[in-house]
């Protein structure tokens, strides 16, 4: 728990190709999607499929997928990266992600040779869409609890599956969908169903608060009648496909949550620039610089917290070895090591956005509340971050329970704590194991100390690393580590103080509080070019 | 055919620009640079030429340190098929950048050299006409077309007058305008082969070139910050503002 990769760790280790791969995605946000928002949120007919098939010829919809089935075969820091900024808007961003990420993952993960052979090259083309189908109107939260049933055909040739999955992004334009259903009832299975299949069909659209880009409807099996060859993995081990995928969607989640904040941080910085009040710009109040400078830093804490992630989930796949067995199963583990911290980045990530664009709104004033300023949609989608792919409150009761039961959390106590908050978490958590008084609202607590002590440790080697190496930016990732510091050990306090009260627990001691006048500086480097500036 | 696109690393045309403390250069910390954007539609119509025609060979040159190097890969993403860097830590000045071309020219032997009419830090608009001149072969700047017919360019220029067509034998020097073509995004799988592509780095010596600069920057300073402008009531009150106040418009 809470290691550092070998490989990559911070977004300044990447070399120039992948910074040129990550401004060509940007670029092609900038170029293609960002002047058709409307007419994507219309759903203008074949609109977004065109776009998603661009971005495939120009290779963005199969980054980490394998190099021999027509992948990049890239690892998935880069991917993240790519994803991240092909993300200015939620509609786009979930697209993409969820036909790169968890519409092929579970088959570049789990598949067979044969299932690689016929489904990724089609994907990574983008001749069709990926989608991933797991959720059911009465299966949400509790997905293991699916009722969509699978039984073999009397001939023992094909599958037939009944039920209907329900929020399944893509589903309009998807080709192939990883479906979940239980053999006899009773064994948890994953499956590759083709649209084409006989008795698979797609609902009309879901009528959604944001995202109305995205394609969201109902995937319905009535008798669907699949190829036995399409079971993905093995039959009764569905549950490891679902979970680790989504393991690895969550930080392909948080990659998009990444490039939204930083859409909200551009918009909300060029308005006050703009915007003038008692005969002044209102980037000049300290009001105003003090949001900017929170979203910044929070920006900085996720993105930092992310690349650590991944460069260590990158680290574990290096080392899956044909020759050493089961590449699936090896796979598994890989995708499974550090599902704590993927969780852990979700949560931040998406919360750190839903921060952003709430202050954007309120920046712009009564305009933010109109459709007049491109952040009421912001707004709108992200919302729904903090509910899909997990919601945050099943997130933080996994992330703590799954560091306990595993053994983590001794060793996470027993290491001597670098940080505010890591002193914090250990305070509060020894308090509460002692008491044996554990309920979900004293394991989500933990949840977020352990979360902001993940988030100090990765801005302050970040900005550690950035000054050996005299990056040009190292002065701003030292204010934002400073400024990170000082609102997380804030947080990390009144936390680990209701942590403790509820189990009735020694107060915390209140921490020592650094870093507070380096908001100014943050707000000067984010308003300097209207941008986030990493 | 082998074509040669001389380019140029500038600061991104969108960062802020600030000058250095001592008055006469920009600070380049924390500044992104990018292909002078001319110079990248160069290197697109030369690509679109191979598109049409495969055995075109396209050779990248740039000469500066090894930072170069990041926008001679990207052009080599783009389509390049090989890049050459000629080091050299020191600014020149428009004579000095096209004296080393004549050598690289001399070296490689392209039928055509295709580059941007000017870089978009100096604007200065005066390395290709001062190539063209060197070598003694035909030029047309400013390209909005350009057509190849039997080892003669058909090229339409943009000029204050309106548009003017040249015909000219190859070889020769072409320098690109805005309207010639839109570059195109680059593409994630032309980044990875650009990996194995060659970029090969010469010395000034090795191409019995000399550093040569006659101009030195002597102060840089920023524009004034514009004023607030006025409104005024009528076409009239404009025309008398411009007339009197700005001395224009003389009648």
């Amino acid at each position: 728990m809470l290691r550092a990769p070998l490989g990559v760790q911070t977004p300044e280790d990447f070399d120039a190709d992948v910074r040129l791969m990550a401004d060509a995605a940007l670029q092609f946000a900038r170029g293609e999607v960002m002047p058709v928002l409307d007419r994507l949120d219309a759903q203008e007919e074949g609109l977004m499929m065109s776009l998603l098939k661009k971005a495939c010829d120009l290779g963005f919809g199969a980054v980490d997928s394998p190099a021999e089935f027509g992948g990049l075969g890239q690892p998935k820091a880069v991917a993240t990266r790519v994803l991240e900024m092909l993300s200015p808007n939620g509609s786009f961003a979930t697209t993409m992600g969820v036909h790169s990420g968890v519409g092929q993952t579970p088959i570049a993960l789990f598949g067979t040779d044969e299932q690689k052979r016929r489904y990724i090259p089609p994907l990574a083309r983008g001749d069709y869409m990926g989608a991933y189908a797991l959720s059911e109107p009465n299966s949400g939260s509790d997905a293991l609890s699916v009722s969509c049933r699978a039984t073999l055909t009397p001939d023992g040739a094909n599958w037939k599956l009944n039920g209907t999955k329900m929020w399944i992004s893509n589903a309009k334009w998807a080709g192939s969908f990883i479906v979940f259903a239980k053999v006899e009832g009773e064994r948890f299975t994953a499956f590759i169903v083709e649209r084409e299949h006989p008795g698979v069909s797609v609902s009309a659209e879901e009528h959604k608060m944001g995202l109305k880009g995205s394609s969201t409807a109902r995937l319905v099996l009535d008798g669907a009648e699949i190829p036995r060859d399409n079971t993905l993995y093995e039959v009764g081990e569905g549950h490891r496909v679902a979970l680790n995928t989504l393991n690895l969607g969550r930080c392909k989640l948080a990659a998009m949550a990444l490039g939204q904040a930083r859409e909200a941080i551009h918009q909300t910085a060029k308005y006050a620039r703009e915007r003038r009040q008692f005969g002044r710009s209102i980037s000049e109040f300290g009001l105003i610089r003090d949001k900017l400078a929170r979203m910044a830093s929070n920006v900085f804490a996720a993105e930092s917290m992310l690349y650590r992630t991944v460069g260590c989930i990158d680290d574990a796949f290096a080392a899956v070895d044909p020759s050493k067995g089961n590449v699936a199963e090896q796979n598994r583990r890989a995708a499974e090591e550090f599902a704590v911290e993927c969780s852990l980045v979700k949560v931040f990530a998406t919360e750190a956005l839903g921060h952003c664009v709430d202050e954007a709104i309120q920046v712009h004033g009564g305009f933010g509340f109109t459709e007049e300023f491109p952040v009421a949609r912001l707004y709108r989608d992200a919302r729904v971050m903090r509910i899909y792919e997990g919601t945050n409150e099943i997130n933080r009761l996994f992330a703590f329970n799954r560091l306990a039961t595993k053994g983590g959390l001794n060793a996470a106590l027993d290491a001597e704590p670098t940080t505010a908050a890591g002193a914090l978490f250990r305070h509060a958590a020894m308090a509460a194991t002692k008491l044996d008084t554990r309920t979900q609202q004293v394991d989500a607590g933990l949840s977020d100390l352990l979360a902001l002590t993940y988030a100090q440790q990765s801005v302050i080697s970040r900005a550690d690393r950035m000054e050996a190496s005299r990056h040009p930016r190292s002065e701003f990732a030292r204010a934002c580590a400073d400024y990170f510091s000082f609102l997380a050990g804030v947080a990390a306090y009144s936390r680990a103080a209701e942590v403790c009260a509820r189990v009735g627990g020694e107060p915390p001691v209140t921490p020592e509080l650094h870093g507070v006048g380096s908001d100014d500086r943050i707000a000067a480097a984010v308003l300097e070019g209207s941008q986030y500036p990493l | 055919m082998k074509v040669l696109v001389p380019l140029k690393r500038v600061p991104d045309p969108y960062s802020r620009i600030r000058l250095a403390p001592d008055g006469a250069a920009i600070d380049t910390t924390a500044i992104k640079f990018e292909i002078n954007p001319f110079d990248e539609i160069a290197v697109e119509e030369a690509v679109r030429m191979k598109e049409r025609d495969a055995s075109v060979e396209i050779v990248v040159v740039s000469i500066g340190s090894a930072e170069c190097e990041e926008q001679l890969r990207k052009a080599l993403a783009i389509g390049a098929d090989r890049a050459i860097r000629v080091d050299c830590a020191e600014t020149l000045d428009s004579l000095g950048v096209a004296k080393v071309l004549v050598r690289v020219v001399e070296r490689e032997s392209p039928n055509l050299v295709l580059m941007g009419k000017q870089a978009i830090d100096d604007d200065n608009n005066q390395a290709g006409q001062m190539l063209a001149a060197l070598l003694d072969w035909p030029q047309a700047t400013f390209a909005s077309k350009i057509e190849f017919n039997d080892g003669r360019a058909t090229v339409t220029r943009e000029t204050d007058t309106g548009q003017e067509t040249l015909e000219f034998p190859l070889p020769a020097v072409i320098t690109t305008d805005l309207r010639l073509n839109e570059p195109r995004y680059v593409a994630l799988p032309g980044i990875i082969k650009a990996r194995t592509k060659p970029l090969e780095s010469l010395t000034l010596a090795d191409l019995g070139a000399q550093q040569e600069c006659r101009v030195a920057v002597v102060s840089m300073r920023q524009p004034p910050p514009r004023t607030a402008g006025r409104r005024v009531n009528s076409v009239d009150e404009l025309i008398e503002a411009l007339r009197v106040e700005k001395g224009l418009l003389k009648s």
